[in-house]
């Protein structure tokens, strides 16, 4: 058995996998990196993941991917390896569509062509709320236009307006491109209305996931590579929240952290695992 | 002492002088009447969508008595802007517009400029344009307006304003707004009448916001008219309130030119 003393300054030692019985996982950076060829996954994780499998400790993998459906999504894993099903992820999408079927929604959606599918089961018609996830080359002037007048249409205090993630810009392959969270901005601007981001790090979207493991909020453990949107978003409701040192994870920002100082680093996925399963 | 007297109008276009393609309802004649009173005067916009010339001849085809001198528009003072800081922008803008933008350098860009450019609102075109301020050193993104929504002949359309809102948010930058309501644009839109200072001036213009609320924050007074994008109520929407509300620019002008004469008189 390896020995996991010193690891870090700060981290008291085995702290934040005692009493864990529920874990959630990011996906890209922490089970595989994205890359002009699809990417690859990351040593050890394919193990990693197979053990969490045969363990009891429930596990759902926790992404704000929108732009394909979660069976794609799974496939896309299986190819590199991982023993995943589509059951396995918690994404944007169909929270959101939960979310509109509590709340009696209709939306105007905004989202990839891909995706329009996991939405047949809800009426678009005369939308009172506008919903948009990361539509890539999809989003033209028209389009845009089009939800803009969605929302002008409604009373200044009821303009709803759902973002399934609320990123910045993320890495296509090579290029850095524009997230969701832009073109949410451009309308939120032009409505004066505040978006509502459904996916990492919003309550509603953890919420969810951690009801399907079907623990107590305080008993999960949130492992990612983004300190904001992972570590914090989760320790902000409660659960652990555990930095991993791969994927975009830099050691001069991450490591301390100016605001937020993780439960726990590991080196890689593997290592939480190998963590959380000899002490539970 | 104490009585206001202008020594200048400030007039914005859109709304105020011409609705589309059709002028506001004796608004030529009232010009005319600016021109003769001696009181210096001249029309601010903020508009993009074409360049300063097509938006001259458009004008005097509409009826409007005026010279090329009498405009001062944006797109001139964010050429002005560029030039000064040796910035080779990204533009988005329509071909028409960029006619003003000839003698600018845009090869390998530094800075991006937004105006009103609906052929790239996309994408391609604002990914490019986010690649271009994440990789530049100091890089500048530049508001031509930051209009948040326009009308067009189908509706009402996303102005450039929203598309500065997402790449803000993504660089992380803060544009630099060029036009209305700039303290800068106004400035320097009197800057050519000697002795004028901002306390002489007068803006009269249908945006609640940006020519009566941006024109009355460095001193001048400001006149809304009820007429383009004027909404009922909106002149409750700053504060301080509007110098005056009045139904047209005529209105606006027969105030002005009464002002200016009793303060002659005196
Ligand atoms: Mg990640
Ligand atoms: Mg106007």
């Amino acid at each position: 058995m390896k020995i996991y003393f010193f690891r870090t300054k700060n981290q008291p030692i085995m702290s934040w996998c005692e009493g864990v019985k529920g874990v959630l996982l990011d996906v890209t950076g922490v089970l595989y990196n994205s890359g002009p060829t699809g990417g690859a996954a990351i040593e050890g994780s394919i193990d990693a993941i197979q053990r969490l499998k045969t363990s009891h400790i429930p596990f759902k993998l926790c992404s704000n991917e929108s732009t394909e459906t979660r069976a794609n999504f799974a496939a896309k894993l299986t190819k590199h390896g991982f023993n995943i099903t589509s059951d396995d992820i918690v994404c944007p999408v169909p929270a959101m569509v939960d979310l509109l079927k509590q709340e009696n929604l209709r939306p105007h959606l905004l989202v990839h062509p891909d995706v329009l599918p996991e939405f047949a089961s809800i009426s678009t018609e005369n939308p009172n709320c506008v919903v948009m996830g990361d539509c890539n080359t999809h989003f033209t002037y028209s389009a845009m236009n089009a939800a803009f007048n969605t929302l002008l249409s409604m009373s200044p205090k009821d303009r709803k307006l759902y973002s399934m993630g609320g990123g910045k810009y993320y890495k296509d392959g090579d290029d850095l491109v524009l997230d969701v969270g832009a073109y949410a901005k451009a309308l939120e601007y032009a409505c004066d209305c505040k978006m509502v981001v459904c996916g990492k790090p919003n309550k509603l979207f953890y919420d969810q996931a951690i009801r399907l493991l079907g623990v107590n909020i305080e008993d999960c453990v949130m492992i990612g590579d983004d300190i904001i949107s992972d570590v914090g978003g989760a320790q902000a409701l409660g659960m652990k929240g555990v930095q991993v040192r791969t994927g975009k994870y830099r050691a001069v920002f991450d490591e301390p952290h100016s605001e937020i100082t993780p439960d726990g680093y590991v080196d890689n996925l593997a290592e939480a695992v190998d963590l959380l399963l000899s002490n539970n | 002492m104490g009585r206001f007297v202008p020594k200048c109008v400030l007039i914005d276009l859109s709304g105020t002088v011409h609705i589309e393609n059709s002028i506001v309802a004796g608004a030529a004649r009232a010009i005319d009447r600016i021109r003769k009173s001696g009181i210096s005067f001249r029309f601010v916009t903020n508009s993009s969508k074409e360049s300063v010339a097509s938006l001259f001849t458009r004008l005097v085809g509409l009826g409007v008595n005026l010279s090329p001198g009498d405009l001062f528009t944006s797109l001139t003072a964010t050429k002005q802007y560029v030039l000064r800081r040796k910035c080779r922008p990204m533009l988005f803008l329509e071909e028409n517009a960029q006619q003003d933008f000839k003698d600018v350098s845009v090869v390998d860009p530094n800075s991006v400029v937004i105006g009103l450019a609906p052929s790239m609102f996309n994408y391609e075109k604002l990914t490019e344009a986010f690649n271009c301020l994440k990789n530049a050193e100091n890089a500048e993104l530049i508001a031509i307006n930051k209009s948040r929504y326009l009308q067009r002949q189908h509706g009402l359309v996303l102005g450039g304003g929203a598309f500065v809102a997402a790449l803000e948010y993504s660089t992380g930058l803060t544009a630099t707004v060029v036009g209305k309501p700039s303290r800068k644009f106004f400035e320097q839109s009197i800057a050519d009448f000697e002795g004028v200072v901002v306390e002489d001036c007068i803006m009269i213009g249908d945006d609640v916001q940006d020519d009566v609320a941006g024109a009355q924050a460095i001193g001048m007074k400001g006149i809304l008219v009820q007429t383009g994008k004027y909404r009922p109520g909106d002149e409750t929407k700053i504060n301080p309130a509007p110098y005056l509300t009045l139904p047209s620019l005529v209105d606006a002008i027969d105030h002005v030119i009464e002002l200016h004469s009793n303060g002659c008189e005196t």
